[in-house]
């Protein structure tokens, strides 16, 4: 080591504050996801699965399920327009919210595993705007995702079946950039969904010190609420729980659009998602961190 | 373990009563605790802890393993939070206004971590631009301090640990803060540098950088530090200029070529119970008056002396065992609970 080692006054803690905090917070954030390999993984998985959809459809033919599979499949072949929301409804049960609770879930239980958090918090960080951004992160990181999926459906839905009109679940036709905006609302609905996912695994993440810890018990607190609403004898409970109002986003395809469940479910997902991530936070800022 | 010092009574199991801070005199402290508590489960890591720091000084923090070191770190920068007591650190209350206290804080606590994906450089521009603004220059700089320049495009995932230490050290200094809290620094260094640490570290401290230094390293503390304190099971045993951290009892170490017959010599001179022995050497209950007749009788006896070394001339190494040697194998405090309360954050159930 050199033995010049005195303090420069130009970098004295005295120092201005850093402006733009939150563009300086979910900077570092997207840079740490950027730096991370699960992240490409998942973006890679996003642009393989309308592509292979749309090449299996292709190679199998017209209807090759006699209607069955995801929604919108069975289009897929008259119109590539289909094939992005084939792709988000093949998605959407499952593997979007897996991809959620992992990203989500290593968000802070990930630091904590590597060592990182105490080094972070050492740094005079608020609590609760590095849980927030971390929040943010999660879904502006999933919104990539969904886009890359979208032009994914798009681009390989037009090289194999050509991109027209849309014909909606009410029987009438839209143009193909009406048709776009539909599917890009219904991205959007399908994001709001995977918010409260994320803020379900930034809990789990903020009071467990192990990612894989939160990323299990997300993925199984929503498949049991899958299960139980799958059950007529469940069905008070079906209103109250997030997971109910998924595939809501098919009322964008009825003419005029069905608003109503749609609402009902994006207020689901704002109370679920804020009311998570209140408790994510609470606990968070009172959480001795040992790790 | 120590027999010869084990039966010591600690100046404040002597005396009933905690120790008393040392003051700063003119000086301002920089880092105080207030009855800082702590505990986990059933466990008191820390006890009622009074700490002082002041501008200026080379601190050093001893104690034995499981004594509560990192935990006070922990507390003092708002890491966790403690029973009951507070913090301050350059004048703000901690955890009341952590953020405040942090501006003004470098260091790390256990071994320093990073993104192991990313490069030195990278980690530190990460690490930096979360206390404010820092350039290129200052990064250049801090890695040059540290010695490594050379590695600052390397990914840190390949580093070893001397080296992630050293980059530890380097993020600590990034923003020339007012108070280094070190744990551990020369944990994992070769011998070299090991020195190039402590060189650092006094020239910090000529600088008038404080530097607080957690170390289990007796000999680094005594080379490098100016002021220090002991703990002991959460509770501070003493504190003060390092230069007057010296064993208070009248035991006389005396090293013989024949220790068997030198220990029959003084016990018949002093008592049975007097005289122990301790790693070679044959520790005598004995004021310092006494070693001139010690040696006279031991030279009669036909015993050849080859060092006997009174109470005042023992060093911080012999102080730290006669106050802490009877119990510092406590275990350490208990980091994970078990089940569901795992899921809770620590001590708000």
């Amino acid at each position: 080591m050199s033995t010049a080692a005195g303090p420069s006054a130009a970098h004295g803690s005295t120092g201005p504050r850093m402006r733009g905090h939150a563009w300086g917070a979910l900077r570092r954030e997207w840079i740490k996801l950027l730096y991370q390999r699960r992240s490409y993984l998942i973006w890679g998985g996003a642009v393989v699965v309308p592509f292979l959809i749309a090449l299996a459809l292709y190679l199998a033919g017209a209807d090759p399920h006699g209607g069955e599979g995801p929604l919108f499949l069975q289009n897929v072949t008259s119109n590539g327009m289909y094939v992005a929301l084939a792709a988000l409804s093949a998605l959407l049960p499952f593997l979007l919210p897996l991809a959620a609770a992992m990203v989500a879930g290593y968000m802070i239980a990930g630091e904590a595993e590597l060592g990182t958090l105490r080094i972070v918090l050492l740094r005079p960080v608020r609590r609760g705007s590095f849980i927030l951004s971390k929040w943010v992160m999660a879904i502006i990181y999933l919104a990539v995702g969904l886009v890359l999926m979208l032009a994914s459906g798009l681009l390989f839905g037009a090289v194999f079946f050509g991109l027209r009109p849309m014909i909606t679940l009410s029987g009438s036709t839209v143009s193909v950039w009406h048709g776009l905006g539909l599917i890009v609302l219904c991205c959007l609905y399908g994001l709001a969904a995977m918010a409260c996912i994320v803020s379900l695994a930034l809990l789990f993440s903020a009071i467990s010190d192990s990612s894989l810890t939160a990323l299990i018990a997300t993925i199984v607190i929503y498949i049991v609420v899958q299960v139980l609403i799958a059950f007529s004898y469940f069905d008070w409970l079906r209103p109250w729980v997030f997971p109910n109002y998924f595939l809501d986003y098919i009322n964008f395809f009825r003419d005029p659009i069905y608003w109503t469940p749609i609402l009902k479910g994006l207020a689901s997902f704002g109370v679920w998602s804020f009311g998570l991530t209140f408790v994510a936070y609470v606990l968070f800022r009172r959480k001795d961190v040992l790790s | 373990m120590t027999p010869a010092v084990a039966d010591v009574q600690t100046p404040s199991e002597r005396e009933g009563t905690r120790p008393e801070q040392q003051s700063c005199g003119d000086r301002v402290p920089i880092l105080t605790t207030h009855a800082l508590t702590k505990q986990f489960g059933s466990i008191r890591a820390v006890d009622g802890l009074d700490i002082q720091v002041c501008r200026g000084d080379i601190f050093g923090f001893l104690g034995p393993n499981g004594a509560g070191k990192t935990t006070v770190i922990r507390l003092a920068l708002g890491l966790i939070h403690p029973t009951s007591g507070y913090s301050e650190v350059c004048g703000h209350r901690v955890p009341g206004e952590l953020q405040s206290a942090l501006r003004h804080v470098g260091g790390f606590v256990d071994d320093p971590t990073f993104y192991p994906l990313m490069s030195a450089r990278r980690n530190l521009r990460l690490m930096g631009s979360m206390t404010g603004p820092v350039t290129e220059e200052r990064i250049d700089e801090v890695l040059e301090i540290v010695g490594l320049s050379e590695r600052a495009e390397s990914r840190v995932g390949g580093f070893s640990h001397g080296m992630k230490q050293r980059l530890g050290i380097a993020q600590a200094l990034l923003h020339s803060p007012e108070l280094i809290v070190l744990d551990e620094p020369t944990s994992g260094l070769d011998p070299r540098g090991m020195k190039d640490v402590r060189e650092l570290i006094r020239e910090l401290g000529a600088a008038g950088t404080t530097v607080f230094l957690s170390s289990h390293l007796l000999h680094e503390v005594e080379q490098v530090c100016t002021r220090a304190v002991i703990i002991n099971r959460g509770k501070v045993v003493v504190q003060g200029p390092v230069s007057e951290l010296r064993p208070q009892s009248d035991a006389v170490k005396v090293l013989t070529e024949d220790q068997g017959k030198a220990a029959d010599t003084l016990r018949a001179q002093f008592g049975a119970g007097s005289v122990l022995e301790d790693e070679g050497f044959l520790i005598v209950q004995a004021g310092e008056d006494a070693v001139p007749e010690m040696v006279r009788r031991l030279v009669a006896d036909g015993v050849a002396v080859r060092a006997v070394v009174p109470a005042p001339e023992q060093g911080l190494e012999d102080f730290f065992l006669e106050l802490t040697g009877t119990d510092g194998d406590r275990p350490a405090p208990k980091k994970r609970r078990a089940g569901l309360a795992r899921l809770l954050p620590g001590g708000r159930r």
